[in-house]
Protein backbone atom coordinates (compact mmCIF):
# COMPACT_ATOMS: atom_id res chain seq x y z
CA UNK A 1 0.00 0.00 0.00
CA UNK A 2 1.29 3.69 -1.23
CA UNK A 3 0.27 6.16 1.24
CA UNK A 4 -0.66 9.38 -0.58
CA UNK A 5 0.62 12.55 1.22
CA UNK A 6 -0.74 15.50 -0.44
CA UNK A 7 -2.81 16.43 -3.35
CA UNK A 8 -0.38 18.79 -5.04
CA UNK A 9 -1.55 20.08 -8.99
CA UNK A 10 -3.63 20.06 -11.51
CA UNK A 11 -2.51 20.02 -14.82
CA UNK A 12 -4.87 21.57 -17.98
CA UNK A 13 -4.29 21.73 -21.95
CA UNK A 14 -5.33 24.94 -22.84
CA UNK A 15 -6.58 26.02 -26.32
CA UNK A 16 -5.47 29.68 -25.28
CA UNK A 17 -2.80 30.17 -22.90
CA UNK A 18 -3.17 33.43 -22.76
CA UNK A 19 -6.95 33.21 -22.30
CA UNK A 20 -6.24 30.29 -19.34
CA UNK A 21 -3.64 32.25 -18.01
CA UNK A 22 -6.10 35.40 -17.43
CA UNK A 23 -8.69 33.04 -16.13
CA UNK A 24 -6.09 31.77 -13.33
CA UNK A 25 -4.98 35.14 -12.47
CA UNK A 26 -8.51 37.22 -12.98
CA UNK A 27 -10.81 34.57 -12.14
CA UNK A 28 -9.45 32.34 -9.81
CA UNK A 29 -7.29 35.03 -7.83
CA UNK A 30 -3.88 32.91 -8.03
CA UNK A 31 -0.14 33.70 -8.36
CA UNK A 32 1.29 33.93 -11.82
CA UNK A 33 4.90 31.62 -11.34
CA UNK A 34 6.24 30.44 -14.31
CA UNK A 35 5.45 31.42 -18.05
CA UNK A 36 6.82 30.14 -21.44
CA UNK A 37 5.41 29.60 -24.50
CA UNK A 38 3.47 26.44 -23.95
CA UNK A 39 3.17 26.35 -19.68
CA UNK A 40 1.95 28.31 -17.18
CA UNK A 41 1.74 27.65 -13.57
CA UNK A 42 -0.06 29.42 -11.06
CA UNK A 43 0.39 29.28 -7.08
CA UNK A 44 -2.01 29.52 -4.62
CA UNK A 45 -0.67 28.67 -1.25
CA UNK A 46 2.50 27.10 0.23
CA UNK A 47 3.11 24.78 -3.32
CA UNK A 48 5.02 26.09 -5.95
CA UNK A 49 1.99 26.01 -7.94
CA UNK A 50 -1.53 24.22 -8.14
CA UNK A 51 -2.31 24.88 -11.58
CA UNK A 52 -0.71 24.03 -15.32
CA UNK A 53 -1.76 25.22 -18.20
CA UNK A 54 -0.13 23.23 -20.89
CA UNK A 55 -0.47 23.91 -24.70
CA UNK A 56 1.18 21.74 -27.73
CA UNK A 57 0.52 18.13 -28.54
CA UNK A 58 1.95 16.64 -25.62
CA UNK A 59 -0.49 18.08 -23.68
CA UNK A 60 -2.56 15.88 -21.19
CA UNK A 61 -4.46 16.62 -18.28
CA UNK A 62 -3.34 15.10 -15.20
CA UNK A 63 -4.00 15.11 -11.59
CA UNK A 64 -0.16 15.24 -9.43
CA UNK A 65 -0.12 13.76 -5.60
CA UNK A 66 2.51 13.48 -3.88
CA UNK A 67 3.80 9.93 -2.24
CA UNK A 68 7.27 10.17 0.32
CA UNK A 69 9.84 8.38 -1.15
CA UNK A 70 11.18 6.48 -4.17
CA UNK A 71 9.95 3.55 -2.84
CA UNK A 72 6.66 4.06 -3.19
CA UNK A 73 6.98 4.83 -6.38
CA UNK A 74 8.43 1.53 -6.75
CA UNK A 75 5.55 -0.44 -4.91
CA UNK A 76 3.03 1.71 -6.95
CA UNK A 77 4.04 0.86 -10.46
CA UNK A 78 4.06 -3.29 -8.84
CA UNK A 79 1.18 -2.95 -7.63
CA UNK A 80 -0.57 -1.16 -11.03
CA UNK A 81 1.07 -3.93 -12.53
CA UNK A 82 -0.54 -6.33 -10.94
CA UNK A 83 -4.06 -4.77 -12.32
CA UNK A 84 -2.59 -4.67 -15.01
CA UNK A 85 -2.21 -0.46 -15.65
CA UNK A 86 0.83 0.50 -17.56
CA UNK A 87 2.61 3.09 -15.72
CA UNK A 88 5.52 4.99 -16.81
CA UNK A 89 8.36 6.26 -14.46
CA UNK A 90 9.13 10.06 -15.43
CA UNK A 91 12.24 11.02 -17.12
CA UNK A 92 14.54 13.57 -15.38
CA UNK A 93 13.31 16.13 -18.53
CA UNK A 94 9.50 15.33 -16.98
CA UNK A 95 10.72 15.33 -13.52
CA UNK A 96 12.09 19.07 -13.97
CA UNK A 97 8.92 19.95 -16.09
CA UNK A 98 6.95 19.49 -12.91
CA UNK A 99 9.63 20.79 -10.55
CA UNK A 100 9.66 17.11 -8.76
CA UNK A 101 12.42 14.70 -8.01
CA UNK A 102 10.36 11.54 -9.45
CA UNK A 103 7.61 10.81 -10.58
CA UNK A 104 5.09 7.88 -12.43
CA UNK A 105 2.61 8.35 -14.42
CA UNK A 106 -0.63 6.26 -15.09
CA UNK A 107 -3.86 6.38 -16.62
CA UNK A 108 -6.82 4.58 -14.41
CA UNK A 109 -9.34 2.46 -15.91
CA UNK A 110 -11.49 5.00 -16.92
CA UNK A 111 -8.57 7.37 -18.46
CA UNK A 112 -7.83 9.97 -16.30
CA UNK A 113 -3.82 10.38 -15.73
CA UNK A 114 -2.75 10.36 -12.45
CA UNK A 115 0.60 11.27 -11.80
CA UNK A 116 2.80 10.26 -8.58
CA UNK A 117 5.87 12.56 -7.39
CA UNK A 118 7.99 12.85 -4.98
CA UNK A 119 9.52 16.24 -2.96
CA UNK A 120 7.63 18.66 -5.29
CA UNK A 121 8.67 22.01 -4.85
CA UNK A 122 7.19 24.21 -1.85
CA UNK A 123 7.59 27.81 -2.34
CA UNK A 124 9.56 30.02 0.14
CA UNK A 125 7.44 32.79 -0.49
CA UNK A 126 4.10 33.01 0.24
CA UNK A 127 0.94 33.15 -2.23
CA UNK A 128 0.41 36.59 -3.10
CA UNK A 129 -2.46 37.06 -5.43
CA UNK A 130 -3.69 40.67 -7.08
CA UNK A 131 -6.85 40.04 -6.20
CA UNK A 132 -7.61 39.82 -2.27
CA UNK A 133 -9.99 36.51 -3.24
CA UNK A 134 -9.57 34.68 0.23
CA UNK A 135 -7.45 31.67 -0.85
CA UNK A 136 -6.19 29.13 1.29
CA UNK A 137 -5.06 26.34 -1.24
CA UNK A 138 -6.37 23.69 -3.38
CA UNK A 139 -8.30 21.72 -1.75
CA UNK A 140 -10.01 18.81 -3.94
CA UNK A 141 -10.51 17.89 -7.52
CA UNK A 142 -13.59 15.85 -8.77
CA UNK A 143 -12.74 13.59 -11.44
CA UNK A 144 -15.19 11.82 -13.83
CA UNK A 145 -15.41 8.14 -13.97
CA UNK A 146 -16.41 5.95 -15.73
CA UNK A 147 -16.23 3.12 -13.52
CA UNK A 148 -16.30 3.95 -10.02
CA UNK A 149 -15.82 0.71 -8.33
CA UNK A 150 -12.93 -0.41 -10.80
CA UNK A 151 -11.51 3.39 -10.61
CA UNK A 152 -12.01 2.74 -6.29
CA UNK A 153 -9.96 0.05 -6.44
CA UNK A 154 -6.75 1.91 -7.51
CA UNK A 155 -7.53 4.62 -4.92
CA UNK A 156 -8.50 2.15 -2.09
CA UNK A 157 -6.57 -0.56 -2.88
CA UNK A 158 -3.18 1.01 -3.60
CA UNK A 159 -3.03 4.44 -2.56
CA UNK A 160 -4.79 3.54 0.53
CA UNK A 161 -7.72 6.13 0.50
CA UNK A 162 -10.61 5.87 2.43
CA UNK A 163 -14.13 6.55 1.43
CA UNK A 164 -15.97 9.37 3.32
CA UNK A 165 -19.21 9.56 1.88
CA UNK A 166 -20.95 8.48 -1.04
CA UNK A 167 -23.79 10.72 -3.18
CA UNK A 168 -25.33 8.24 -5.24
CA UNK A 169 -22.41 6.37 -6.53
CA UNK A 170 -19.97 9.69 -6.41
CA UNK A 171 -17.31 8.54 -4.13
CA UNK A 172 -15.59 10.90 -1.71
CA UNK A 173 -12.13 9.81 -1.00
CA UNK A 174 -9.76 11.19 1.75
CA UNK A 175 -6.13 10.97 2.83
CA UNK A 176 -5.47 13.48 4.92
CA UNK A 177 -7.84 15.01 7.64
CA UNK A 178 -10.13 16.39 5.05
CA UNK A 179 -13.73 15.25 4.07
CA UNK A 180 -12.25 14.45 0.67
CA UNK A 181 -9.41 15.18 -1.19
CA UNK A 182 -10.61 13.11 -4.56
CA UNK A 183 -14.34 12.98 -5.60
CA UNK A 184 -15.09 9.85 -8.61
CA UNK A 185 -17.86 11.14 -9.99
CA UNK A 186 -19.65 8.49 -12.50
CA UNK A 187 -20.15 9.81 -16.14
CA UNK A 188 -19.68 8.38 -19.53
CA UNK A 189 -15.94 9.67 -19.63
CA UNK A 190 -13.14 10.46 -18.16
CA UNK A 191 -11.93 13.46 -17.73
CA UNK A 192 -11.36 16.15 -14.57
CA UNK A 193 -14.71 17.78 -13.83
CA UNK A 194 -13.97 20.29 -11.43
CA UNK A 195 -10.67 21.70 -9.34
CA UNK A 196 -11.73 23.22 -6.10
CA UNK A 197 -9.87 26.36 -4.56
CA UNK A 198 -10.21 26.74 -0.36
CA UNK A 199 -11.05 30.43 0.55
CA UNK A 200 -11.18 31.30 4.30
CA UNK A 201 -14.72 31.53 5.12
CA UNK A 202 -18.55 32.24 4.04
CA UNK A 203 -17.42 35.72 4.08
CA UNK A 204 -14.46 35.15 0.77
CA UNK A 205 -17.24 32.99 -0.73
CA UNK A 206 -20.05 35.11 -1.02
CA UNK A 207 -17.87 37.83 -1.88
CA UNK A 208 -15.90 35.66 -4.73
CA UNK A 209 -19.78 35.14 -5.96
CA UNK A 210 -20.78 38.68 -6.40
CA UNK A 211 -17.24 39.57 -7.95
CA UNK A 212 -17.41 36.71 -10.55
CA UNK A 213 -21.27 37.99 -11.00
CA UNK A 214 -19.52 41.04 -11.94
CA UNK A 215 -17.26 39.81 -13.98
CA UNK A 216 -19.70 37.60 -15.68
CA UNK A 217 -18.46 34.29 -15.29
CA UNK A 218 -21.01 31.86 -15.87
CA UNK A 219 -21.69 30.11 -12.23
CA UNK A 220 -23.13 26.45 -12.79
CA UNK A 221 -23.97 25.89 -9.18
CA UNK A 222 -24.74 26.98 -5.95
CA UNK A 223 -23.95 28.70 -3.75
CA UNK A 224 -24.69 26.24 -1.54
CA UNK A 225 -23.63 23.31 1.04
CA UNK A 226 -22.85 19.97 0.66
CA UNK A 227 -24.88 17.59 2.54
CA UNK A 228 -21.37 15.03 3.07
CA UNK A 229 -18.63 17.04 3.60
CA UNK A 230 -20.57 20.63 4.68
CA UNK A 231 -18.37 22.15 2.32
CA UNK A 232 -19.83 25.45 0.92
CA UNK A 233 -19.79 25.66 -2.26
CA UNK A 234 -19.17 27.50 -6.03
CA UNK A 235 -18.60 26.11 -8.77
CA UNK A 236 -18.32 27.90 -12.36
CA UNK A 237 -17.37 27.88 -15.77
CA UNK A 238 -13.36 27.68 -16.69
CA UNK A 239 -11.82 28.38 -20.16
CA UNK A 240 -12.04 24.68 -21.09
CA UNK A 241 -14.84 21.80 -19.99
CA UNK A 242 -12.89 21.41 -16.89
CA UNK A 243 -15.46 23.53 -14.09
CA UNK A 244 -13.90 25.32 -11.11
CA UNK A 245 -14.94 25.83 -7.85
CA UNK A 246 -14.62 27.41 -3.90
CA UNK A 247 -15.19 25.97 -1.31
CA UNK A 248 -15.42 27.03 2.59
CA UNK A 249 -15.61 25.16 6.14
CA UNK A 250 -15.41 21.52 5.20
CA UNK A 251 -16.01 19.07 7.63
CA UNK A 252 -12.73 17.73 9.12
CA UNK A 253 -12.92 13.52 9.37
CA UNK A 254 -12.67 11.92 12.71
CA UNK A 255 -11.22 8.89 11.92
CA UNK A 256 -12.00 6.67 14.77
CA UNK A 257 -15.73 7.74 14.75
CA UNK A 258 -16.39 8.21 10.68
CA UNK A 259 -18.29 5.84 9.19
CA UNK A 260 -19.16 6.65 5.14
CA UNK A 261 -22.59 7.46 4.70
CA UNK A 262 -24.76 7.29 1.40
CA UNK A 263 -26.27 10.25 0.27
CA UNK A 264 -28.83 10.49 -2.68
CA UNK A 265 -27.97 10.86 -6.15
CA UNK A 266 -28.44 13.98 -8.04
CA UNK A 267 -28.83 17.73 -6.80
CA UNK A 268 -30.64 16.68 -3.50
CA UNK A 269 -27.28 14.64 -2.50
CA UNK A 270 -25.00 17.67 -3.53
CA UNK A 271 -26.78 20.78 -2.28
CA UNK A 272 -28.72 21.37 1.18
CA UNK A 273 -29.67 24.88 0.28
CA UNK A 274 -31.45 24.00 -3.40
CA UNK A 275 -29.53 25.87 -5.42
CA UNK A 276 -29.70 25.31 -9.30
CA UNK A 277 -27.36 22.76 -10.78
CA UNK A 278 -26.01 23.24 -14.25
CA UNK A 279 -23.44 20.18 -14.44
CA UNK A 280 -25.08 17.65 -16.56
CA UNK A 281 -23.26 14.94 -14.74
CA UNK A 282 -24.76 15.88 -11.31
CA UNK A 283 -27.70 16.14 -12.87
CA UNK A 284 -27.67 13.12 -14.16
CA UNK A 285 -25.71 10.99 -11.70
CA UNK A 286 -29.15 8.48 -11.03
CA UNK A 287 -28.84 7.40 -15.26
CA UNK A 288 -25.64 7.36 -15.20
CA UNK A 289 -25.08 4.47 -12.82
CA UNK A 290 -26.95 2.32 -15.30
CA UNK A 291 -24.08 3.34 -18.54
CA UNK A 292 -21.22 1.95 -16.21
CA UNK A 293 -20.35 -1.04 -18.42
CA UNK A 294 -16.86 -1.85 -16.57
CA UNK A 295 -15.12 -0.85 -20.35
CA UNK A 296 -11.89 0.36 -20.39
CA UNK A 297 -11.62 3.99 -22.13
CA UNK A 298 -8.91 5.51 -24.09
CA UNK A 299 -6.81 7.56 -22.13
CA UNK A 300 -7.58 11.88 -22.94
CA UNK A 301 -5.68 13.33 -24.72
CA UNK B 1 -38.18 59.19 28.57
CA UNK B 2 -40.07 56.57 27.21
CA UNK B 3 -38.31 53.08 27.83
CA UNK B 4 -38.64 51.07 25.17
CA UNK B 5 -38.42 47.33 25.79
CA UNK B 6 -39.04 45.19 23.01
CA UNK B 7 -40.68 45.66 19.35
CA UNK B 8 -43.55 44.11 19.69
CA UNK B 9 -45.93 43.25 16.28
CA UNK B 10 -46.52 45.24 13.12
CA UNK B 11 -49.98 45.53 12.19
CA UNK B 12 -50.53 45.74 8.33
CA UNK B 13 -53.79 46.82 6.11
CA UNK B 14 -54.33 44.92 2.85
CA UNK B 15 -56.90 45.00 0.40
CA UNK B 16 -56.50 41.50 -0.23
CA UNK B 17 -56.51 39.65 3.13
CA UNK B 18 -56.23 35.81 1.88
CA UNK B 19 -53.73 36.33 -0.46
CA UNK B 20 -51.52 38.22 2.35
CA UNK B 21 -51.93 35.55 4.51
CA UNK B 22 -50.77 32.78 1.54
CA UNK B 23 -47.80 34.00 1.66
CA UNK B 24 -47.29 34.89 5.01
CA UNK B 25 -47.83 31.20 5.93
CA UNK B 26 -46.56 29.40 2.69
CA UNK B 27 -43.58 31.56 2.07
CA UNK B 28 -42.54 33.56 5.26
CA UNK B 29 -42.64 30.91 6.96
CA UNK B 30 -45.75 31.96 9.71
CA UNK B 31 -48.57 30.31 12.02
CA UNK B 32 -51.96 31.18 12.11
CA UNK B 33 -52.22 32.39 15.79
CA UNK B 34 -56.05 33.19 15.54
CA UNK B 35 -58.06 34.44 12.78
CA UNK B 36 -60.58 37.38 13.92
CA UNK B 37 -63.24 39.25 11.71
CA UNK B 38 -61.06 40.73 9.02
CA UNK B 39 -57.87 39.79 10.45
CA UNK B 40 -55.52 37.43 10.46
CA UNK B 41 -52.59 37.39 13.64
CA UNK B 42 -50.01 35.19 12.85
CA UNK B 43 -46.96 33.77 14.98
CA UNK B 44 -43.08 34.22 14.58
CA UNK B 45 -42.16 33.01 18.13
CA UNK B 46 -43.05 32.69 21.73
CA UNK B 47 -45.00 35.49 21.47
CA UNK B 48 -49.16 35.43 20.88
CA UNK B 49 -48.28 36.70 17.75
CA UNK B 50 -45.97 39.74 16.14
CA UNK B 51 -47.64 39.97 12.99
CA UNK B 52 -51.70 41.27 11.90
CA UNK B 53 -52.51 41.38 8.67
CA UNK B 54 -56.31 43.03 8.23
CA UNK B 55 -58.64 44.22 5.67
CA UNK B 56 -57.84 47.64 4.94
CA UNK B 57 -55.73 50.03 3.22
CA UNK B 58 -51.93 48.83 2.48
CA UNK B 59 -51.14 52.40 3.90
CA UNK B 60 -52.11 51.83 7.12
CA UNK B 61 -49.27 50.74 9.06
CA UNK B 62 -48.56 50.46 12.75
CA UNK B 63 -45.20 48.99 14.48
CA UNK B 64 -45.78 48.17 18.71
CA UNK B 65 -43.60 48.39 21.14
CA UNK B 66 -43.63 46.93 24.45
CA UNK B 67 -43.39 48.96 27.76
CA UNK B 68 -43.10 47.20 31.49
CA UNK B 69 -45.22 48.71 33.60
CA UNK B 70 -48.99 50.23 33.11
CA UNK B 71 -47.53 53.78 34.67
CA UNK B 72 -45.35 53.89 31.84
CA UNK B 73 -47.75 53.95 29.51
CA UNK B 74 -49.30 57.17 31.50
CA UNK B 75 -45.50 59.02 31.48
CA UNK B 76 -45.26 58.31 28.09
CA UNK B 77 -48.51 59.92 26.99
CA UNK B 78 -47.86 63.13 29.04
CA UNK B 79 -44.44 63.39 28.06
CA UNK B 80 -45.90 63.14 23.94
CA UNK B 81 -48.76 65.56 24.93
CA UNK B 82 -46.19 67.44 25.95
CA UNK B 83 -44.41 67.71 22.95
CA UNK B 84 -47.46 68.19 21.22
CA UNK B 85 -48.11 64.79 20.06
CA UNK B 86 -51.96 63.84 19.74
CA UNK B 87 -52.20 60.63 21.85
CA UNK B 88 -55.28 58.40 22.39
CA UNK B 89 -55.65 55.32 24.54
CA UNK B 90 -56.82 52.34 23.51
CA UNK B 91 -60.30 51.02 24.52
CA UNK B 92 -60.46 47.72 26.26
CA UNK B 93 -61.63 45.85 22.94
CA UNK B 94 -58.77 47.40 20.69
CA UNK B 95 -56.41 46.00 23.74
CA UNK B 96 -58.70 42.52 23.63
CA UNK B 97 -58.23 42.15 20.02
CA UNK B 98 -54.36 42.86 19.96
CA UNK B 99 -54.37 40.35 23.06
CA UNK B 100 -52.66 43.33 25.39
CA UNK B 101 -53.24 44.30 28.38
CA UNK B 102 -53.63 48.12 27.57
CA UNK B 103 -52.17 50.75 24.90
CA UNK B 104 -51.64 53.94 23.39
CA UNK B 105 -51.26 54.96 20.20
CA UNK B 106 -49.42 58.71 18.25
CA UNK B 107 -47.69 59.20 15.19
CA UNK B 108 -43.89 59.62 15.36
CA UNK B 109 -42.58 63.27 13.95
CA UNK B 110 -42.35 61.53 10.37
CA UNK B 111 -46.08 60.19 10.90
CA UNK B 112 -45.77 56.88 11.58
CA UNK B 113 -48.32 55.18 13.60
CA UNK B 114 -47.03 53.76 16.60
CA UNK B 115 -48.60 51.60 19.65
CA UNK B 116 -47.57 51.45 23.19
CA UNK B 117 -48.33 48.00 24.54
CA UNK B 118 -48.43 46.57 28.48
CA UNK B 119 -48.51 42.97 28.78
CA UNK B 120 -48.51 41.69 25.50
CA UNK B 121 -49.81 38.05 25.40
CA UNK B 122 -46.95 35.36 25.47
CA UNK B 123 -48.32 31.79 23.48
CA UNK B 124 -48.28 28.98 26.01
CA UNK B 125 -47.30 26.79 22.76
CA UNK B 126 -44.39 27.18 21.28
CA UNK B 127 -44.03 28.33 17.45
CA UNK B 128 -44.48 25.85 14.50
CA UNK B 129 -43.97 27.35 11.10
CA UNK B 130 -45.77 26.34 7.74
CA UNK B 131 -42.66 25.60 6.64
CA UNK B 132 -39.39 25.17 7.80
CA UNK B 133 -38.11 28.25 7.50
CA UNK B 134 -35.83 28.34 10.53
CA UNK B 135 -37.52 31.34 12.16
CA UNK B 136 -36.01 32.18 15.58
CA UNK B 137 -38.69 35.31 15.78
CA UNK B 138 -39.61 38.46 14.80
CA UNK B 139 -36.57 41.01 15.48
CA UNK B 140 -36.69 44.43 14.08
CA UNK B 141 -38.44 46.92 11.31
CA UNK B 142 -36.98 49.76 9.36
CA UNK B 143 -39.25 52.86 9.64
CA UNK B 144 -39.63 55.39 6.88
CA UNK B 145 -38.77 59.08 8.03
CA UNK B 146 -38.98 62.63 6.12
CA UNK B 147 -36.44 64.02 8.63
CA UNK B 148 -33.33 61.21 9.73
CA UNK B 149 -32.26 63.65 12.17
CA UNK B 150 -34.91 64.57 13.63
CA UNK B 151 -36.42 61.28 13.88
CA UNK B 152 -33.24 60.10 15.30
CA UNK B 153 -33.65 62.83 17.96
CA UNK B 154 -37.18 61.66 18.61
CA UNK B 155 -36.25 57.68 19.01
CA UNK B 156 -32.97 58.26 21.50
CA UNK B 157 -34.17 61.55 23.42
CA UNK B 158 -37.77 61.07 24.16
CA UNK B 159 -37.62 57.74 23.94
CA UNK B 160 -34.68 55.37 25.18
CA UNK B 161 -33.01 54.02 21.70
CA UNK B 162 -29.23 54.12 21.19
CA UNK B 163 -27.81 54.77 17.72
CA UNK B 164 -25.40 51.51 16.99
CA UNK B 165 -24.46 52.42 13.32
CA UNK B 166 -25.09 55.17 11.04
CA UNK B 167 -25.12 54.59 7.10
CA UNK B 168 -25.11 57.64 5.48
CA UNK B 169 -28.27 59.54 7.75
CA UNK B 170 -30.03 56.06 8.07
CA UNK B 171 -29.34 55.39 11.80
CA UNK B 172 -29.27 51.91 12.98
CA UNK B 173 -31.25 52.30 16.73
CA UNK B 174 -31.22 49.38 19.67
CA UNK B 175 -33.06 49.64 22.63
CA UNK B 176 -31.45 46.51 24.07
CA UNK B 177 -28.15 44.47 23.10
CA UNK B 178 -28.98 43.15 20.17
CA UNK B 179 -27.59 45.99 17.16
CA UNK B 180 -30.96 47.46 16.37
CA UNK B 181 -34.80 46.91 16.75
CA UNK B 182 -35.21 50.34 14.88
CA UNK B 183 -33.60 51.49 11.58
CA UNK B 184 -34.57 55.14 10.34
CA UNK B 185 -34.50 55.36 6.43
CA UNK B 186 -34.79 58.60 5.14
CA UNK B 187 -37.42 58.74 1.86
CA UNK B 188 -40.39 60.94 1.27
CA UNK B 189 -43.56 58.76 2.94
CA UNK B 190 -44.14 57.43 6.66
CA UNK B 191 -44.57 53.84 7.01
CA UNK B 192 -42.83 50.49 7.46
CA UNK B 193 -39.88 50.15 5.56
CA UNK B 194 -39.22 46.71 6.05
CA UNK B 195 -39.87 43.59 8.89
CA UNK B 196 -36.75 41.49 9.64
CA UNK B 197 -37.27 37.47 11.09
CA UNK B 198 -34.10 36.35 12.29
CA UNK B 199 -33.69 32.83 11.42
CA UNK B 200 -31.18 30.12 13.33
CA UNK B 201 -28.15 30.15 10.89
CA UNK B 202 -26.97 31.31 7.85
CA UNK B 203 -27.92 27.66 6.00
CA UNK B 204 -31.11 29.13 6.53
CA UNK B 205 -30.81 32.33 4.59
CA UNK B 206 -29.52 30.57 1.75
CA UNK B 207 -32.38 27.67 2.06
CA UNK B 208 -35.16 30.57 1.90
CA UNK B 209 -33.05 32.52 -0.99
CA UNK B 210 -33.84 29.35 -3.09
CA UNK B 211 -36.93 28.51 -1.70
CA UNK B 212 -38.10 32.08 -2.79
CA UNK B 213 -36.69 32.28 -5.74
CA UNK B 214 -37.77 29.36 -7.36
CA UNK B 215 -41.18 30.51 -6.50
CA UNK B 216 -40.74 33.74 -8.18
CA UNK B 217 -40.16 35.76 -5.00
CA UNK B 218 -38.76 39.39 -5.81
CA UNK B 219 -35.81 39.68 -4.46
CA UNK B 220 -34.39 42.80 -4.01
CA UNK B 221 -31.51 42.84 -1.76
CA UNK B 222 -29.01 39.90 -1.20
CA UNK B 223 -27.90 36.85 0.09
CA UNK B 224 -25.58 39.56 1.66
CA UNK B 225 -23.93 40.24 5.14
CA UNK B 226 -24.36 43.65 6.84
CA UNK B 227 -20.88 45.14 7.68
CA UNK B 228 -22.82 46.71 10.80
CA UNK B 229 -24.61 44.32 12.38
CA UNK B 230 -22.38 41.33 10.70
CA UNK B 231 -25.99 39.63 10.22
CA UNK B 232 -26.33 37.78 6.69
CA UNK B 233 -29.29 38.77 5.21
CA UNK B 234 -32.11 38.24 2.77
CA UNK B 235 -34.47 40.95 1.39
CA UNK B 236 -37.65 40.02 -0.48
CA UNK B 237 -40.80 41.36 -1.48
CA UNK B 238 -44.28 40.50 0.25
CA UNK B 239 -48.03 41.89 -0.73
CA UNK B 240 -48.69 45.08 -1.15
CA UNK B 241 -44.89 45.73 -1.84
CA UNK B 242 -43.91 45.34 1.36
CA UNK B 243 -39.88 44.31 2.26
CA UNK B 244 -39.49 41.09 4.66
CA UNK B 245 -35.84 40.13 5.46
CA UNK B 246 -34.44 37.28 7.13
CA UNK B 247 -31.31 37.50 8.80
CA UNK B 248 -29.03 35.59 10.47
CA UNK B 249 -25.65 35.95 13.21
CA UNK B 250 -27.18 39.92 14.50
CA UNK B 251 -24.26 41.44 16.96
CA UNK B 252 -25.15 42.29 20.11
CA UNK B 253 -23.42 45.14 22.20
CA UNK B 254 -23.25 44.21 25.54
CA UNK B 255 -20.77 47.03 26.56
CA UNK B 256 -23.00 50.17 26.43
CA UNK B 257 -20.01 52.14 28.15
CA UNK B 258 -17.82 51.53 25.35
CA UNK B 259 -19.66 50.95 22.68
CA UNK B 260 -19.08 53.90 19.67
CA UNK B 261 -20.99 53.86 16.47
CA UNK B 262 -19.46 53.89 13.61
CA UNK B 263 -20.29 56.08 10.04
CA UNK B 264 -20.57 53.71 7.12
CA UNK B 265 -21.83 55.08 4.10
CA UNK B 266 -24.94 55.01 1.96
CA UNK B 267 -24.10 52.88 -0.85
CA UNK B 268 -24.27 49.12 -1.95
CA UNK B 269 -20.56 48.80 0.13
CA UNK B 270 -21.99 50.38 3.08
CA UNK B 271 -25.11 47.64 3.50
CA UNK B 272 -23.30 44.49 2.25
CA UNK B 273 -20.02 43.68 2.49
CA UNK B 274 -19.74 40.82 -0.07
CA UNK B 275 -21.44 42.61 -2.79
CA UNK B 276 -24.71 42.09 -3.45
CA UNK B 277 -26.43 45.32 -4.87
CA UNK B 278 -29.73 46.77 -3.35
CA UNK B 279 -32.78 46.99 -5.57
CA UNK B 280 -34.51 48.31 -2.60
CA UNK B 281 -35.52 51.84 -2.92
CA UNK B 282 -34.71 53.50 0.32
CA UNK B 283 -31.38 51.71 0.33
CA UNK B 284 -30.21 53.70 -2.82
CA UNK B 285 -30.98 57.26 -2.81
CA UNK B 286 -30.37 59.29 -0.34
CA UNK B 287 -33.49 61.99 -0.39
CA UNK B 288 -36.76 62.35 -1.80
CA UNK B 289 -37.44 59.99 -5.25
Amino acid sequence: MVALEQLRYVCLPADDLDRAADFAQRILALQPIDRTQDLATFRSDFRDYTLAFVTGKNAVQSVGLEVRYSDDLDAALAALARLGLPATRGSAEDCALRKVKDMISFADFSGNRIELVVRPLNSGWRYFPSRDAGITGLADVILRSIDVEKDLSIWSGILNAQVSDWAGDATYLRFDRAHHRIVLFPAARAGILCVEYAVEDVNLLMRNHYVLRDLQVAVVHGPGRRPASEQLFLTFAGPKDVHFGFVAEGALIDEERHRPRQFPAGPAGLCGWGSECKIAEFNDAASARTRQTGSVASAKA
Amino acid sequence: MINLQAVCYVRLGTADLDGATRFATHYLGLEIAHRAKDAVYLKSDQREHTLCYFAGSPADQTAAFEVRDRADLETAACELERLGRRVRLASAEEAELRRVRSFIAFEDPSGNKIELVWRPAYGSRRYHGERDAGITGFSHIGLCTTDAARDEAFWTEVCNARVSDRIGDAALLRIDEVHHTIALFPTDRAGIQHINHQVATGDDVMRSFYFLAERRVPMVFGPGRHPTSSARFLYFEGPDGMVFEYSSGVREIADELLYRERQLPFDPKGFCEWGAKPQIKEFRNRTNG
